[in-house]
């Protein structure tokens, strides 16, 4: 076990480093740079060129890309090219808003999509199966932003119930913290929820399809010790692998989402650090965000063993 | 048990006088927190550095300058309390204001004006081509120099915020880009990453005293979304109003909208430097081709004065000239003329300014009928302004704004040697004209020379000038004491909330 995880930091280790080099040079081929960016249409090309020296930006490439990962890896991620701020308190300072809405979204997915997923699977073919099915392909197709709004003209124009954008930290007010973080949860859970309920739906099916199923079935167990017991049992591994990657895509923030609300999250920070060609907020945000699906890998790894017995890990 | 209706009576008033004290002392002082929803986070808060209008929004209650335009755009005291002109124009001496103290509490010197001026000659330098020296022979007094008579020296020094007098100490520490120190009646209070800018009254402001407790500015970058929280009382002003809306929303009720005609002009241009556009019949025939109107209500939905120069007709610098009406046959008889066709165009335009890929449209199909194709070239404006530096492009669609002297509007963009002369335009006509407007005191005599460069920067269809938008701005009906204003100066110091 521990040697396993051991073999899995090493491999994480070699993937952050492939992600910095490959943001950095993907970053590069994007034409405008940050001080251009930041000059705006006040440009002045001397300086231009002394704004670019005092960045570093002049140095050959191999040498830009070599200091930043030597800085990378004794914690130093750079300071924003728009304001001078460190890009790792930028970045820091964004998670709790894109925690707290990616834990309340994956709520509100698993609320939806944990029933209607089985219901739907044990009632094949019936109406309830159509239903959800119908309703899970509205979801998936739905666009974001649509549903954002819409869900804000009927709870805030109309209903007066909530605010319809903006955030409020969980430690400071968790009661207005709520207010603020159910139009967007939704917005997402309801995007979410629908693919999960695909997913879960065809997993127990798969299940339910296997030997072991009929054999207890055969050998006169209750229906329902069959499924808690025996089918959804087996059909968790798909399903959490699903929900880690759901819940590692929205700790990566959700973009769109993020703008509709005006929710101060990672997906707006990294949505308008590139805009900024601010590179190293891009680069420290993606190293973010790649470093949360090693992890999110990890756990749901680990997490097959207590579920399945027969798999080990050497 | 008695009752004694006197002492009841006494005791009631009392009650509703405790109850509604605090209440009433509320209302007359006008005080609280107004929230004001903006369509972006700023980029940073260093007045010499952001060219960001979101940052401007938040900094124009914030700093000062020397001199700053009224409500008419003429230019007014604000940190100089009076100055002199020397008769040959050479000379500006500011009186600078007693006893202005920055936000940290240490006094305002000449000294910070002359700081100020060091660093806007490196950030801001095509402003002070004329000025020699900036000294301060005292404390109290600030002395500018300049090589050549420069009558629009004035809105050179107070156009706007980015033009502020900034605290040495707050550049040295590096904190200017983010908790700016100024003079002006509010002072910087937090800044909330992603979510929002907080600045609270200065109580040691030099001017008028502030009704408002405090500014909060929540940045909302969905328009829609920005008009539902002033309707739901989240927020009470925002200056991200959906143009679509806009009419809708005058008549609705539930929210005030203030609309002024601006300084503001779109306009686009093609690449005189490229052939076949160095022959400037191609320019002009674009500008018979276009239709001003359509394209105007396609962006504006009304809201927008359509103009074939770029002054608005508001402006005491109004010049009155409109050669180009739709005609599709003088259109294609000058592409004849110019010996072209099978045109394409590669007209540059930035998505992050949603009205110039609108408009580009609109012209892409009125081109089409004289047989030019226009491919639009969309662009984030960071990628914009790269290959505009390169010269990478046909043409390009664009606005400027908050300009209020008609140098500012002319010269960098259409003198040869102006510094935003990307298109390459060169009239050496147009260059003396506007050498010598720029050096001409009298007011009639400068319109008259700015009116004939004019001229001959609209033929040769330098730029082709499409409309002055409106400025608009959203608020909820307790927000009084506010007024639009046409170089969109977003001032909040007479703003008070009622209730």
């Amino acid at each position: 076990m521990l040697r396993y995880l051991l073999r899995r930091a090493v491999q994480a280790l070699v993937v952050l480093v492939g992600a910095a080099v490959l943001v950095f040079l993907l970053l590069q081929l994007v034409p405008g740079d940050p001080v251009r960016s930041a000059m705006g249409t006040r440009f002045n090309p001397d300086v231009y060129e002394v704004l670019r020296a005092e960045a570093g930006l002049d140095l050959p490439l191999h040498e830009q890309l070599i200091r930043y990962l030597s800085n990378a890896a004794v914690g130093d991620f750079g300071v924003s090219f728009r304001n001078g701020e460190s890009v790792f308190e930028l970045v820091v300072a964004r998670m709790p808003a894109t925690i707290s809405l990616a834990v309340a979204a994956l709520v509100i997915a698993l609320l939806i999509s944990f029933p209607l997923g089985i219901v739907s699977a044990m009632r094949r073919g019936r109406a309830v199966d159509h239903a959800a099915r119908i309703g899970s392909q509205i979801g998936i197709s739905v666009p974001d932003f649509w549903l954002g709004i819409l869900l804000i003209l009927l709870f805030t124009s109309t209903l007066h119930l909530l605010p319809p954008s903006g955030y409020v930290p969980l430690t400071e007010d968790p009661v207005e913290w709520l207010r603020h973080v159910i139009l967007p949860a939704l917005t997402v859970g309801l995007i979410s929820g629908s693919i999960m309920t695909r997913f879960i739906r065809s997993a127990t099916l798969e299940s339910n399809d296997q030997d072991f199923a009929r054999t207890a079935r055969a050998k006169g167990l209750q229906e329902s010790v069959v499924m808690r017991d025996h089918v959804l049992r087996n059909a968790m591994v798909p399903i959490i692998t699903v929900a880690g990657i759901q819940l590692a895509s929205l700790l990566g923030g959700v973009i769109v989402v993020e703008v509709l609300f005006a929710w101060p999250g990672l997906g707006r920070l990294t949505y308008d650090a590139v805009l900024a060609r601010d590179y190293t907020v891009v680069q420290g945000a993606v190293l973010l965000v790649a470093a949360i699906f090693l992890v999110a890998n990890l756990v749901v790894d680990l997490m097959y063993a207590l579920i399945d017995p027969r798999i080990r890990y050497r | 048990m008695v009752v004694d209706r006197r002492r009841l009576m006494a005791s009631a008033v009392a009650l509703s006088m405790l109850a509604g004290i605090p209440a009433g002392a509320a209302a007359q002082d006008g005080g609280g927190t107004l929230v004001a929803a903006i369509g972006a986070e700023p980029d940073q808060l260093d007045p010499h550095v952001t060219s960001s209008y979101n940052s401007f929004q938040v900094l124009e209650n914030v700093l000062d300058t020397l001199v700053e335009p009224d409500e008419n755009l003429e230019m007014v005291p604000a940190l100089a309390e009076a100055w002199e002109i020397s008769e040959d124009g050479l000379t500006y001496t500011f009186d600078m204001r007693d006893g202005v103290t920055w936000h940290d509490g240490s006094p305002l010197t000449a000294n910070d004006v002359v700081y100020s001026y060091d660093r806007w000659a490196t950030n801001n330098g095509w402003r002070f081509g004329t000025v020699g020296s900036v000294t301060a022979p005292d404390d109290d007094t600030v002395v500018f120099t300049l090589t050549a008579p420069t009558p629009n020296m004035l809105a050179n020094l107070g156009a706007y915020k980015g033009l502020a007098i900034v605290q040495e100490a707050n550049v040295e520490s590096g904190d200017i880009a983010t908790a700016p120190i100024g003079t002006g009646p509010f002072q910087m209070s937090a800044w909330n990453s992603g979510d929002s800018i907080e600045i609270v009254r200065n109580d040691t402001y030099w001017g008028d005293a502030v009704a408002l407790d405090g500014v909060t500015y929540r940045f909302v970058p969905d328009p829609t979304v920005a008009v539902t929280n002033v309707q739901s009382g989240e927020a009470h002003w925002t200056s991200n109003l959906p143009p679509q809306q806009v009419n809708n929303l005058k008549d609705s009720g539930d929210i005030v909208v203030q609309a002024v005609p601006s300084n503001d002009y779109w306009y686009f241009t093609l690449n005189k430097a490229r052939e076949p556009f160095d022959d400037l019949r191609v320019s002009q025939a674009l500008a018979y081709a276009i239709d001003r109107d359509a394209i105007a209500q396609a962006t504006n939905f009304g809201n927008a004065t359509v103009n074939q120069t770029a002054i608005p007709e508001t402006s005491g610098w109004y010049f009155d000239y409109a050669p180009y009406t739709r005609d599709l046959d003088q259109a294609r008889a000058l592409l004849e003329e110019a010996g072209v066709s099978d045109l394409e165009i590669d007209l540059m335009v930035s998505t992050d300014h949603p009205q110039s890929v609108t408009a580009a449209q609109v012209i892409a199909a009125n081109a089409a009928d004289i047989g030019v194709t226009v491919s639009i070239r969309q662009l984030d404006f960071s990628t914009w302004l790269a290959e505009q530096g390169e010269g990478n492009f046909d043409g390009f669609l664009l606005s400027w704004i908050g300009n209020i002297d008609p140098g500012d509007f002319y010269y960098a963009q259409h003198h040869s040697t102006g510094g935003f002369n990307a298109h390459a335009y060169s009239n050496p006509e147009v260059d003396t004209l506007l050498d010598q407007a720029a050096a001409e005191s009298d007011r009639e005599a400068r319109k008259a020379l700015y009116d004939q460069a004019a001229q001959l920067i609209v033929d040769d269809a330098s730029y082709v000038y499409l409309y002055n938008p409106q400025i608009i701005h959203g608020m909820s009906p307790n927000v009084e004491g506010y007024s639009a204003r046409g170089d969109a100066a977003i001032r909040f110091r007479d703003v008070s909330l009622s209730e």
